[in-house]
């Protein structure tokens, strides 16, 4: 009875493990290919259409082309446009002017995976793929990953641990029976209150607990998704995705220092000097600029002496500047009631965003809630990831294109930054400084090495980033 | 006693059991480590530690459940074109102070000012730096500043506007009769035109200048001899032969920085070119600039006089300097002998303040045909103008009550001039105290207005400290306080100032360039590129101007007007410390903190008291009949005045002679500076109305206690200390316990066993052939027995490090004179904690670069090598292997990492380090964390001072800020190699090392220190290596050092000594 218990728990341990294992692998690595190079302009559901549009079904919809030209599509789509591909052109047509960032990097095993992962989502996140022509992992994925299994195992453990104790218990009261002993076999009750039983049941909970502190506490002090109310409601998604302002056009510190740098207000006059009503918010919040440096909308010129105003003589000029723009837009000649509200709300918001505790004064700069924090024994450096290292913000910061309101996209956990340094070829062939690597030249020359990640150069030592 | 042994101290010397004992536990004496109150002032016990345990569980949940705090981005609302937030800007400016001068390059991150480079421009100082010129930038953030102007009322000083200031100041000045204006010396031109403008107004106006430290005698002496009253432009890198009667020309007198560098120059022997200059030394304690030398000639404070005219008449003729006690006069008949042969080439100098003692060194001078040759006239130095007769006319003057206004402008005359209580009693009697200082001292405390003015990294300004050579003052940030320039106040008051203008001072300095600098000079054709120029550059050279006249002066006369030696058994000398000066920079704690080169205390002025040897194995107190140790008070009576000192044995004292520094014991200079030892200013002695800096009316009493907190870092982090084992053999105490456990009595060269340590190699130049030759034949030991190993190093160098960067370093030894300037940059640089004396007295000093003094040869006058002692960045790094978080570690660049964020505080590392050079946050220095009780006070000030706001404005935005529990070391500036790379990258090119420059190298006044990559085949590092002279320190214990060290020649003539 044992025996056969034993025989056929380790024949279905035999056959699930290495499928369970293998496609488990294949879309996890999937997963976080598509999280670091997809996620920013795809939709994770793959069933609703983002930036770029949902990835669901997109095998077959290049079926009826080679498998090469998809994964040459996902490394490069421009390429493809421009080399006249029916499927490519058709898919330009329909999207165009987005275009699709290339991904030289990404090999065909790990597109495989990126599209193994999209079926995965596609199916609900367990049903099995049906993929053609993938290879040993398209049979891996074929299996699945059915979680139930590892509840039905779990329940036919703990029911064969229970069956077991019973046979013991039942052998006990044999011997002791033949031993002529009185034997008094315990209830289900008394083997649970037992003392093995309660320690295992301690030692399982001080295991538990320690692992979620441990986790908990390595998140302390993480901010990701953080995107707090900012003084003035900017939004990204208006300057860099709409109005495709590149980035380093405001925050210009990032290619030449360790700061990206939130640009002064005086950046954003060289627009808002021309532009002075919002698409959103009208004067709500470009009237937050002018009021922090000291412009005068009406006159369109700098007021004198406005550091030394008061706050009611600030709120003349602001206020008139929003009432005759509400009177404009309506075509009005007087305020109204709504006007009126509006002009009272808009100035309370100006008053609210600019002033502080510290800062009374309506003029100086805005201060900002900072969303990118890291601790103080961290050294970053933007110019060495954007000028050398020619990142896009977006690697790190997401598709802020796309963000109404600024929100942390990245951990900015050290896991984070060592797996892209891992990750990350140098720039290698370009730059003269790196001339000093002789080796890894050589080594590149002979094809001993294919890339020189950043790793390799010291990239994970300590006082890279701290000292 | 071993001719060639080199020791550290008295204690070393001596085999002090109870300082053997302490030398191989790493935190000292179990004294030191159970005096732990300052943690927490009443003994913990278990109850205590359960309390704290509950309340950290506590606080832990909470800040757990508490949400992060929101941190402001603030912009700027216009920015700056030339600010880039994150990247440091570098405006050329001038370090002046008084006489002090060096041209810098201020260091600005987000406008503020934080670090202090030497200007390589500058012909003078060629980008060398002083540690006062590096520590000149706290003093922007000195929490002692005034913040205001104030008017004296009924209720003493209250805070005024300018307006009032200058209503008050006008009126004063206008029915003022006499309005004496008190300074020290002037080096900018402008500011002297500025003051003929205010003569100008106030007909009634006399300028009194004095030095705290006088060199009114030079002057003097000039003026009777060649006409000229300045100080002669010295050329010590075209002299052979130097004698020195007190001068401390490297450390504080004149021109320091300048005269290191050049001096220095002359003193790079190589096995190729085995030649070196010949500096003699003639003194009475052992000064910085004689620790330097290669032969003192001992002599009482009170027998200069005698000696300068013991030497006039050997090489001029005559005779002279008969009462000199006998081993002067044969050692300065052989140096005379020495002058002669270099004739032209050699320069003898004296910082007597005897008008005729200096004339006979003119004479000397002028008779070895120096004049013209290593001393001349054409680029004379202004930097001391001062003549304290003039103060003391000043006094008599008030007393005769005919001065009814005192300006002071940036001098201190209450404290430190000699007549200091004479000069506090006269300011009652004046109507009208008017203080232009920038913070309050012991003289401006009575005065009845204060306007203050502007540090000099806030002011505009000039300065020619040679004739002809020009350098320019920069504001560097707007001024922090409501402060105003002195010089725009005096304008100000005497009307000369275009009110109108937003910068009228720098329009006057305009104005007086174009009018009297821009035609001393022909390369530039208009006044805007001139002016344009002299501001990027910082300096400027134009035509000096004056020659000096023919000599001519009644030399027998003046022979018999120098001093005459003293009769008593005892006598003191007064001198300047490298970092204090006359108490100038007292307010400064990185300067209180940094170790006298020579005595290596900080925090104070100790009694050095003489050592002598009695033949045995002992040394005992010269004086008094008790056996005087370090750090024993003593009663010290000069001319009546009892002071209680604590005391330091020093090596080449001469006999009966003890020596204390100048500027301790200010009594109104901050939380910082004030209280902090004793002050001698009112001991000093006049001669021909001159401050004299010696007095022979002097007791010492027996000990009559202990100092409380002796903080002398000497016997701190020891390397390579020998002790005797039980057969009385020489062994290295700090291994002494393993030794004699584990491996016995080993032999020499033998490696782990007890053997002489190779810290330092000394060498006569006479026997640099032998010696390194032997020093070859030692390294090639050491080399055998680390390469006995599994792990080939060289394949191993090869693997790791033979591509990318290889850092190294290489220390000159010849070249490093002890300044210390180093040290300061290295605090200013990585945000190093001031710890003040109590925990300086406990080892807690946390300075990542030390600078070790050994002293060799002849325990009664010995030499002495200064071994700057940082982390070695060892590629088999002790450390490394012991750290159970894998806190410090390697770097592919070799560098010995230390990751602060990972350290737990075990101090093993500290532990197993052969140079000790790891350093412990005991506690909280620098308030990175949020328990006061761990912040601890450095001089009982109000606010800890790392925890000002105004203070931490210093801090190094790109170094972290350590907090209490870690280790940190030096780190090879590992900030500025980051920088270096990532010009280079930006550049796309390959990097060179003059990219990559430590703050100790840059800091530097004679290029002792080189740093660069061992990669860079044509660098300057690779040439430095390749020297015969070059070992690494403890190079027999395989822990594979990244840092060259050369051996110290002297050119000593033994003979001299006979």
């Amino acid at each position: 009875m044992i025996n056969y218990f034993f025989r056929k728990f380790a024949i279905i341990l035999l056959i699930l493990s290495p499928l369970l294992l293998s496609a488990d692998e294949v879309v996890d690595a999937g997963k976080a290919l598509f999280k670091n190079n997809c996620a920013q302009c795809h939709a994770k559901n793959m069933k609703s259409n983002a930036t770029g549009p949902a990835l669901g079904g997109v095998e077959e919809r290049w079926a009826d082309y080679p498998r090469e030209d998809l994964y040459n599509w996902v490394r490069n789509s421009q390429a493809m446009i421009g080399s006249g591909h029916p499927k490519a052109t058709e898919l330009w047509s329909q999207y165009k002017p987005t275009v699709m960032q290339a991904f030289p990097k990404l090999t065909d095993p790990d597109i495989e995976s990126i599209l193994a992962y999209v079926n995965y989502q596609v199916a609900g996140g367990g049903a099995v793929a049906t993929s053609a022509g993938a290879g040993a992992g398209g049979e891996a994925v074929k299996a699945g990953t059915p979680k139930w299994v590892y509840w039905a195992l779990f329940a036919f453990l703990a029911l064969l641990s229970t069956v077991l104790a019973r046979i013991i218990s039942s052998f006990n009261v044999i011997a002791a029976k033949k031993a002529g002993v009185p034997y008094v076999q315990k209830t289900l009750l008394q083997t649970l209150t037992s003392k093995g039983v309660i320690g295992f049941l301690l030692f399982a909970g001080v295991i538990l607990g320690g692992y979620t502190t441990v986790n908990n506490a390595i998140s302390l002090g993480r901010q990701q998704g953080y995107a707090p109310e900012q003084p003035i409601a900017f939004s990204h998604a208006t300057h860099a995705g709409v109005h495709k302002i590149d980035c380093q056009y405001c925050h210009d510190g990032a290619r030449r220092s360790k700061h990206g740098v939130i640009p002064a207000a005086n950046t954003c006059m060289n627009c808002h000097k021309a532009i002075t009503v919002g698409s959103k918010h009208g004067t709500a919040e470009i009237t937050k600029i002018y009021a922090s440096v000291g412009f005068d909308p009406i006159s369109n010129k700098y007021i004198e002496g406005y550091e030394d105003m008061s706050q009611d003589e600030i709120k003349d000029i602001y206020t008139k500047w929003i009432g005759d723009t509400y009177k404009t837009e309506n075509s009005l000649e007087e305020l109204d009631k709504t006007g009126t509200k509006l002009v009272e709300t808009q100035w309370n918001n100006i008053v609210s965003s600019l002033t502080n505790e510290q800062k009374k004064s309506i003029y100086g700069p805005i201060e900002w809630t900072r969303i990118h924090n890291l601790p103080d024994h961290v050294y970053f450096n933007h110019s060495q990831h954007v000028t050398i290292g020619k990142l896009e913000c977006q690697n790190c910061h997401g598709a802020v294109e796309e963000m109404e309101t600024m929100a942390q996209h990245a951990p900015l956990s050290m896991g984070w930054c060592i797996n892209c340094h891992r990750e990350t070829e140098v720039q290698f062939g370009d730059n003269e400084y790196y001339k000093s690597y002789a080796k890894y030249h050589e080594e590149l020359a002979a094809g001993i090495k294919d890339k020189v990640t950043v790793e390799d150069i010291g990239g994970l030592e300590c006082q890279k980033c701290h000292y | 006693m071993n001719k060639n042994s080199v020791w550290i101290g008295e204690k070393d010397l001596n085999r002090d059991e109870a300082f053997l004992e302490t030398v191989d536990k790493e935190f000292g004496t179990a004294e030191v480590l159970e005096n732990t109150e300052a943690v927490a002032e009443q003994p913990a016990n278990r109850r205590d530690f359960l309390k704290f345990l509950g309340f950290g569980l506590g606080a832990a949940t909470i800040a757990a459940g508490c949400d992060i705090p929101v941190k402001r981005a603030i912009p700027y609302v216009i920015k700056p074109d030339s600010i880039v937030p994150g990247v440091a800007t570098y405006y050329a400016s001038t370090y002046v102070d008084g006489g002090d001068y060096c041209p810098i390059l201020v260091k600005c991150r987000e406008g503020r000012p934080i670090k202090i480079e030497g200007n390589d421009l500058s012909p003078l100082t060629q980008g060398g730096t002083s540690g006062r010129a590096q520590a000149s930038v706290l003093g922007l953030y000195d929490t002692n500043r005034f913040r205001a102007p104030q008017i004296k009322g009924a209720n003493g000083l209250s805070k005024a506007t300018w307006a009032d200031i200058d209503k008050t100041v006008i009126a004063k000045l206008a029915t003022s009769k006499n309005i004496r204006i008190v300074t020290n010396t002037i080096l900018s031109p402008t500011t002297k035109e500025v003051l003929k403008d205010f003569q100008a107004k106030y007909p009634q106006t006399k300028v009194v200048t004095y030095d705290p430290v006088s060199s009114a005698a030079i002057l003097e002496a000039n003026e009777m001899t060649f006409g000229d009253r300045v100080i002669p432009d010295y050329k010590f890198d075209k002299a052979d032969v130097i004698v020195s009667f007190g001068a401390d020309f490297l450390g504080s007198w004149i021109s320091p920085v300048e005269f290191a560098r050049d001096y220095i120059s002359k003193r790079k022997p190589t096995l190729e070119n085995p030649k070196m200059s010949r500096h003699i030394q003639v003194e009475g304690h052992m000064s910085m600039t004689g620790s330097n030398a290669d032969n003192r000639v001992l002599i009482k404070p009170s027998e200069q006089g005698e000696s300068i005219a013991f030497l006039h008449g050997k090489i001029v003729g005559g005779s002279g300097g008969g009462k000199l006690n006998a081993k002067a006069k044969l050692s300065l008949t052989k140096a005379a002998a020495e002058l002669k042969a270099a004739r032209g080439k050699s320069i003898v100098i004296s910082a007597s303040n005897n008008p005729y003692e200096q004339i006979l060194i003119n004479d000397i001078n002028n008779t070895l045909g120096n004049y013209g040759n290593t001393m001349s006239f054409a680029h004379a130095s202004l930097q001391r103008q001062g003549d304290e007769k003039e103060l003391a006319a000043l006094i008599s003057e008030v007393e005769g009550g005919r001065v009814d206004t005192v300006i002071l402008m940036g001098a201190n005359p209450a404290y430190d001039t000699a007549n200091g209580a004479a000069f506090t009693a006269a300011m009652a009697k004046v109507a009208t105290t008017i203080s232009l200082d920038y913070q309050p001292n012991e003289t401006n405390a009575s005065f009845n207005i204060v306007a203050p003015t502007h540090h000099f990294l806030e002011s505009w300004g000039d300065a020619e400290a040679k004739r002809g050579q020009l350098s320019v003052i920069q504001p560097t940030i707007s001024p922090l306080f409501d402060t105003r320039q002195a010089e725009l106040s005096l304008l100000t008051w005497s009307n000369s100032s275009n009110a109108k203008s937003e910068q009228p001072y720098l329009d006057y300095i305009k104005n007086s360039w174009k009018n009297n600098q821009f035609g001393r000079q022909s390369k530039f054709a208009s006044f805007s590129s001139f002016w344009e120029n002299a501001l990027h550059d910082g300096i400027v050279t134009v035509n000096g101007g004056g020659t000096g006249g023919s000599f001519n002066v009644d030399v027998a006369l003046a022979k018999a007007k120098v001093s005459k030696p003293g009769s008593g058994e005892v006598e003191i000398a007064f001198y300047e410390t490298v970092n204090m000066g006359n108490g100038q920079f007292a307010t400064n704690p990185w300067l209180q903190e940094m170790p006298d080169p020579v005595a290596r205390t900080t925090w104070g002025n100790y009694l050095a008291v003489p050592v002598k040897f009695n033949g045995l194995k002992k040394f005992i107190g010269g004086l008094g009949g008790d056996d005087l140790k370090d750090g024993d008070l003593v009663k010290l009576t000069v001319s009546g005045t009892e002071f209680t000192v604590p005391v330091i044995q020093q090596f080449g004292m001469a006999p009966g002679t003890v020596a204390l520094a100048l500027g301790y014991g200010r009594t109104a200079a901050g939380a910082c500076g004030t209280g902090v030892g004793v002050n001698v200013n009112n001991s000093l002695t006049t001669d021909n109305g001159l401050n004299q800096y010696y007095n022979t009316d002097v007791s010492v009493s027996g000990i009559v206690g202990k100092e409380e907190h002796f903080s002398c870092v000497q016997y701190h982090n020891t390397i390579g200390v020998k002790a005797a084992n039980a057969d009385g053999e020489v062994i290295n105490a700090d291994e002494a316990t393993l030794g004699q456990t584990a491996y016995g009595v080993g032999i020499t060269g033998y490696q782990g066993s007890l053997t002489e340590r190779s810290v330092i190699f000394p060498t006569n130049l006479k026997e640099l052939k032998n010696n390194v030759a032997h020093l070859k034949s030692k390294r090639k030991a050491f080399a055998k027995l680390n390469d006995a190993t599994l792990y080939p190093y060289e394949e191993y160098v090869d693997t790791k490090y033979s591509q990318g960067h290889y850092w190294g370093m290489h220390v000159d030894l010849n070249s490093c004179i002890g300044c210390n300037a180093c040290t300061v940059a290295c605090v200013a640089e990585n945000n190093v904690p001031v710890v003040g004396k109590k925990e300086v007295s406990r080892h807690h000093e946390m300075t990542w670069l030390r600078i070790d003094r050994y002293f060799f040869g002849d325990a009664e006058n010995p030499n002495t090598v200064y071994q700057p002692m940082m982390c070695q960045h060892c590629d088999n790094a002790p450390c490394e292997n012991v750290c159970p978080v894998n806190a410090t570690n390697h770097s592919s660049e070799g560098l010995n990492q230390m990751a602060y964020n990972r350290c737990v505080g075990t101090r093993y590392c500290a532990n197993n380090c052969p140079y000790k050079v790891r350093r412990f946050n005991w506690l909280d220095y620098t308030t990175a964390d949020i328990f006061p009780a761990n912040q601890p006070k450095v001089n009982g000030e109000e606010i800890p001072f790392g925890a000002d706001n105004l203070t931490r404005m210093v801090l190094n935005p790109d170094v972290t800020v350590r907090s209490r529990g870690v280790i940190e070391k030096c780190s090879f500036c590992v900030q500025r190699l980051q920088e270096g790379k990532l010009t280079a990258k930006k550049e796309g090119r390959r990097l060179e090392d003059t990219d990559v420059r430590t703050a100790c190298q840059t800091a530097c006044p004679t290029g002792a220190i080189t740093f660069g990559d061992r990669n860079n085949k044509n660098g300057d590092l690779t040439k430095k290596w390749k020297s015969d002279l070059n070992y690494h320190a403890l190079e027999e214990i395989n822990v594979r050092s990244s840092v060259m060290y050369t051996m110290k020649v002297v050119n000593r003539d033994e003979s001299m000594d006979a």
